[in-house]
């Protein structure tokens, strides 16, 4: 009983600092790279579907600050985004690195970036 | 009665031949077409630039190394040179590529990679400030260490290489498959951007000559990103509805050197029109438009030789995006809540940031005007200054007794900015970076470092001083009917060329002397046709012969 119960805090306690660093203060730490194409392909999909009227993307890292961000991903709130289809698609680990992208390249991160 | 008949008939036959004189007269002074009347400068011009379209006897997507996977712009570069040869080697000669004004890469003396300051960002540092080195045309911001990038200026697909193969090499690297995958992706898109190779388009020159000094329109006034498709109202000769000229119909190139000023020099010795040299460069407004471009009969033919065509034919600069007119230093460094900041103001331009300091900024400026003989000091990093005075960091050189010069019109762009209170100098502090001022607000640190990197000694000590840089004005060339006023220059109040001194300018000017011998010639004129005409009137009028 006393194992399984330490187990279980130990399983928490790892889930809990693994989401922590995940959104730590330093940034998320999904793949931002990758995150810039997954994001522009969900930009080109959402095009091809007829929703946007251009594959380029309409929102881009520099428009927000990187607490605006943090706000947006961690709410889940991809509204601003439109494409909903697309967002629903995607896996956690996708939206992760699409948060890693856009929090590292916010307007006052040290390289604020346009998406094109 | 017969005599009579015979003067009746003659006075007949006069008037007969006046009406006909007359009418034909008034004919005449209509242009009956197009060219009839037309000036002779324009009509020089038009004929210089007749075969407009330009052609090309390759396509460079059928060109078998530029069908490669590329994973670095080095590559891209090797594949552009085994065709064209000898073109890296002529631009590694250039001013564009060494950044430093003379030949003799030891001469420092002038150029962004030399000692040339302004009072913008103020130093390139030797090409160390590596936020520059965005403009250099070399891959990944190595400047004269680095490989060529062609495609800087000859390709228009506007895809950021750098950043593509930046990603390309992460992704190959991590092992990832998904990422594998979009590598292959990537590479597919760079092959296909690779081959839109074209000769120098405005956008290409624009990238970095409309968005010097940090952002749109901040140093010439003259060029921002409103020239990439400008109308003909804003320029006649690059309007897209108009001559739709690239930068390097006028800017000839020869070796991949561009014609232009090069700080200090003249971008010609003399001006020559291409009748006079089929092989001079283009640069000029007489090049194309000769020394006498306006109709015969114009007054304004004796103007060419004392003021410039820009000065008549650029009203006003910064038509469409506003342009920066003051940059003061001695306010960087402010913080809100510990953290830096940026205030805008009108035309949505930065007012202030907190790593730049406070600017002005301003929108259809009239120009100010000097004697320009095509040459302009340009005080260094290196020489002495005097800081009771304002510095004049760039200004042009000429007077009204050098047959050379010409009234030019000019952008002044005033400035505080730092220098060293022992040595008198200018300094150049190092701005980007992780030790430089826009990350470690030190001012002294800055100096320390910037000077550094152009072996500059610093005392130090520094305060700051009042400049101006002069910027030449000589695009956004309006259409003729938006051409300056006589009455804007000769005129008692509000001339614009109010601060010229060392001439007489009638209209402008008052010499009660010159003005009463004028007074006295026109009265006397009047009073002498008013007597010739009273003496006709009584002794012969009314009398037969």
């Amino acid at each position: 009983m006393i194992k399984k119960a330490i187990a279980t805090i130990a399983v928490l306690l790892f889930s809990f600092i693994t989401v922590s660093f995940a959104f730590a203060a330093e940034g998320p730490a999904g793949n931002k790279r990758k995150g810039k194409y997954t994001y522009r392909k969900v930009c080109k999909a959402c095009f091809e579907a007829g929703q946007t009227d251009s594959a380029s993307p309409k929102v881009s890292p520099s428009d927000k600050k990187m607490a605006e961000w943090k706000n947006i991903f961690e709410s889940r709130n991809f509204e601003s985004f439109g494409c909903d289809e697309q967002w629903e698609a995607l896996t956690d680990k996708q939206i992760l690195d699409i948060y890693s992208y856009f929090y590292n390249f916010a307007a006052d991160s040290p390289t604020p970036a346009t998406c094109k | 009665m017969e005599i009579r008949l015979i003067k009746n008939c003659c006075v007949l036959i006069l008037a007969v031949f006046m009406i006909i004189f007359t009418l034909n007269m008034a004919h005449a002074s209509k242009p009956v077409d197009g060219d009839s009347e037309e000036a002779p400068g324009r009509k020089l011009a038009k004929q210089a630039v007749k075969d407009s379209g330009r052609w090309t006897t390759i396509d460079h997507t059928k060109i078998d190394a530029l069908n490669q996977d590329f994973t670095s712009g080095e590559e891209v570069t090797q594949a552009c040179i085994s065709c064209h040869s000898e073109a890296a080697t002529q631009f590694h000669k250039t001013i564009h590529w060494t950044w430093l004004a003379s030949g003799d890469k030891k001469d420092m003396r002038y150029g962004k990679a030399g000692y040339s300051v302004n009072n913008y960002c103020i130093s390139a540092n030797a090409m160390e400030d590596k936020g520059c080195l965005s403009c250099h045309p070399s891959w990944n911001k190595k400047g004269v260490e680095g490989e060529v990038n062609c495609l800087k200026c000859h390709n228009s697909s506007g895809y950021n290489f750098n950043e593509a193969f930046s990603d390309i090499q992460s992704f190959l690297e991590d092992g990832d498959p998904e990422t594998n995958e979009i590598a292959d992706e990537l590479q597919q898109e760079v092959k296909e951007a690779v081959s839109k190779v074209n000769f120098p388009t405005r956008k290409n020159c624009g990238d970095c000559h409309f968005t010097g000094g940090g952002g749109d329109g901040v140093k010439h006034g003259d060029l921002d990103t409103s020239l990439t498709k400008p109308n003909r109202m804003l320029d006649v000769h690059m309007g897209t509805d108009g001559k739709d000229f690239s930068c390097t119909r006028c800017h000839t190139t020869v070796d991949h050197n561009i014609a232009g000023r090069i700080y200090t020099n003249p971008a010609v010795e003399t001006r020559k029109s291409l009748i006079e040299d089929d092989l001079a460069p283009k640069i000029t407004c007489v090049s194309c438009h000769s020394a006498e471009p306006h109709k015969n009969d114009s007054k304004m033919n004796d103007h060419t030789d004392v003021v410039s065509c820009q000065a008549c034919h650029i009203p006003k600069y910064a038509r469409v995006n506003p342009t920066k007119m003051s940059w003061d230093w001695t306010k960087a460094g402010k913080m809100k809540d510990g953290k830096p900041y940026v205030e805008k103001g009108p035309y949505g331009k930065p007012t202030y940031k907190s790593i730049k300091g406070e600017f002005t900024w301003d929108k259809n400026v009239v120009p100010e005007y000097f004697w320009f003989n095509g040459s302009l000091t340009s005080t260094t990093a290196d020489d002495v200054i005097d800081p009771s005075e304002i510095i004049k960091v760039s200004h042009p050189v000429g007077d009204q007794r050098d047959p050379e010069a010409r009234i030019f019109p000019f952008k002044i762009h005033r400035g505080k900015q730092p220098y060293d209170k022992v040595n008198k100098k200018l300094v150049a502090p190092l701005l980007s970076g992780k030790n430089g001022y826009w990350t470690t607000f030190d001012m002294d640190d800055a100096i320390v470092r910037g000077n550094k990197t152009l072996g500059i000694p610093y005392s130090g000590e520094y305060d700051y001083v009042e400049t101006t840089y002069a910027f030449p004005i000589t695009h956004m060339v309006a259409p003729k009917e938006n051409a300056v006023n006589c009455t804007e220059c000769h005129v008692r109040e509000n001339s614009r060329l109010a601060s010229l001194s060392g001439i007489y300018l009638p209209g402008r000017d008052k010499n009660n002397l010159l003005d009463s011998l004028g007074w006295i010639t026109v009265l006397g004129a009047l009073f002498g046709v008013m007597l010739h005409g009273l003496g006709r009137f009584f002794t012969r009028n009314g009398k037969e012969d």
